[in-house]
């Protein structure tokens, strides 16, 4: 099969039989459903820029394994060019979309697995890697969205999986079959999952011996019987229900999120990656999530447009030539760039694994991260500063709309006299929607949290920073003597 | 007899292009008519490759064009450059390699 486009995606999805909930209700058409569609509209996106020659070279690889092109969100990595462009790529369609779209979680997922595979294979002889790449090639020749999961919900962060009072609380293996195994458990947090064509389970944890039933790592189809999603809620995200569209602010596209809910799913051999290997459970979990935080190149995207609406409000405020305004901007961009420049350079300094795999410089990818789940706070501060407090007091559409009181909200909300005064309601709503609606769930809090939390990464770096390198070359400098 | 060229374009990803790359490419295709047809960088059947980077990065892989006549454009102005180049040419067999 060829690269499909958002039309073909969206077909595909339509056969797929997802088993989704959201406020209490079953719904029978996840693709249609007006919260969801957003978010399926963003996927859609990364099939459809594949096609567009201006943006064909970060969307599209050649694969190692038939060198047949495909899409990057299939393609393992097999240069330090390919890791740069993957950053690139996000950041592209960040700013495209205006959102998280979603489909970088399963692309990060394969790559750790084709490491990870690989390494357990060397030590333990088992067959996973090649098991994982006839899974691959499945992947790439049907142009797949993987959602990659690994967040178990963990219940007593005290607790060992296998010392939790519920044993659920991680995914686990509870049955072995002739064909396959039964696993139980859940995965929070999954983005994009009712727009996955399959799931990828990871474990989320390193873990010991006693805790080898959770040591686990496999693909199913996403809507394997057994599988339950419940819907995550965001802020304003019932305005998708509404009759008009403009106070959505992002009029084409979202993210979601759900909890996916594992009963008694049946998971047969040739699907599974990491089978109690407890040992490499850490390998891959660091390996993924080190992928994963050099991913978030797509925030400096979103946060193109953010700046971009935080330029064009002030124009039409009238306040652009303002000297506070224009510094206010010139930090945006300082701090957005500050974000791209650390995916770009763990990318740069990636290296080639045994397995073939390039894989990201660890601790630039962390401080990458780390300065993620910082800057666009401060970038959406500032965006919210140079738009005014209308952005918040602003009424409906419907009210704008109104033939009794729409004329007041033309006359009163009117700035700049060249500019239509829905534009400036429409920029504020953007604003709005990146900083406080749906899309701040993927700006602003899943910057801080997404690929772990900010703790995680000051412990990664402070595990590889070198600190005899730098503590020899200070008592050097200073004349005491190296081995004082 | 008007001999039209044919000549690959190949785009950079567009991650942060300076300039709009789309836009420059319907000028050059403008100021050229006639005599250049553009077709897909992967047709083995032309004479030389554009490369239209969107800036002086300029990150797409060259070694899939080792051995053909190819030009980089990464500005507006180079887009101008090579629209002048080409129309300077005249009755030559192949296009001389541009960068």
């Amino acid at each position: 099969m060829s690269l499909m486009n958002a039309k073909q995606y969206e077909e595909s999805l339509r056969k797929l039989h997802f088993n989704v909930w959201m406020f209490g209700k079953k719904i029978e058409n996840v693709v249609d459903d007006p919260i969801i569609r957003p978010s399926m509209n963003a996927v859609a996106a990364t099939y459809e820029f594949a096609h567009y020659p201006e943006y064909e070279d970060l969307m599209t690889a050649t694969s190692h394994i038939t060198g047949k092109k495909v899409n990057r969100f299939c393609h393992i990595h097999q240069s330090t060019a390919d890791l740069v462009k993957k950053s690139k790529m996000g950041r592209l369609l960040g700013s495209l979309t205006g959102c998280c779209f979603q489909r970088c979680v399963g692309m990060d997922a394969m790559n750790a697995l084709s490491m990870t595979t690989y390494d357990i294979d060397q030590k333990y002889e088992t067959g996973y890697n090649k098991r994982f790449l006839k899974y691959l090639e499945y992947v790439q020749e049907n142009d797949l969205t993987c959602d990659g999961a690994m967040t178990d919900p963990k219940g007593d962060r005290s607790k060992a999986p296998h010392q939790q009072d519920d044993p659920d609380m991680f995914m686990h293996v509870v049955e072995e079959r002739e064909g396959g195994i039964v696993v139980r458990g859940a995965k929070c947090h999954q983005t994009g999952a009712v727009n996955s064509h399959e799931i990828i389970i990871m474990p989320t944890i390193s873990m010991r011996e006693e805790d080898k039933d959770y040591a686990i790592s496999f693909a199913i189809p996403a809507d394997s019987e057994g599988i339950t999603y419940i819907m995550g809620r965001q802020s304003c995200d019932t305005r998708k229900l509404e009759k008009g569209t403009m106070d959505r602010g992002n009029q084409f596209y979202g993210g979601h999120e759900a909890l996916v809910v594992f009963e008694d799913v049946f998971v047969p051999w040739d699907r599974i990656f990491m089978y109690k290997e407890w040992d490499f459970a850490g390998q891959l979990v660091e390996q993924f999530a080190s992928y994963h935080r050099q991913s978030y190149a797509c925030k400096a995207g979103v946060g193109d447009v953010l700046i971009g609406a935080a330029q064009t409000i002030a124009e039409y405020n009238g306040a652009q030539k303002a000297s506070h305004v224009k510094d206010k901007i010139i930090e945006m961009n300082h701090l957005n760039e500050t974000l791209y420049c650390g995916s770009i350079a763990c990318a740069s300094e990636g290296h080639k694994e045994p397995s073939g795999t390039y894989y990201v410089n660890t601790l630039l990818a962390n401080v990458c991260k780390q300065n993620v789940t910082r800057f666009p706070f401060e970038i959406a501060r500032l965006a919210q500063d140079i738009a005014g407090g209308l952005m918040v007091t602003l009424p409906s559409e419907e009210d704008f709309r109104s033939p009794e009181v729409g004329k007041w909200i033309e006359k009163y909300y009117k700035a700049n006299t060249d500019i239509p005064t829905e534009y400036r309601m429409r920029i504020l709503r953007l604003i709005e929607n990146i900083t406080l609606g749906t899309a701040a769930v993927g700006y602003l809090t899943e910057s801080m949290h997404g690929a772990g939390s900010p703790q995680a990464q000051r412990i990664m770096i402070s595990r590889q920073v070198n600190m005899n390198a730098k503590k020899k070359v200070a008592k050097k400098l200073s004349g005491i003597p190296e081995d004082e | 007899m008007n001999n039209i060229r044919k000549i690959g374009l190949k785009y950079c990803g567009g991650c942060a292009p300076q300039y709009d790359r789309v836009q420059a490419v319907a000028s050059i295709k403008r100021h050229l008519a006639g005599r250049v047809e553009f077709v897909s960088y992967e047709d083995r059947d032309v004479e030389g490759v554009l490369v239209v980077a969107g800036c002086p990065t300029a990150c797409v892989d060259l070694t899939l064009f080792e051995g053909r006549p190819l030009w980089v454009v990464t500005s507006e102005k180079d887009a101008e450059g090579f629209v002048e180049k080409i129309k300077k040419m005249e009755n030559t067999d192949g296009l001389e390699r541009g960068i």
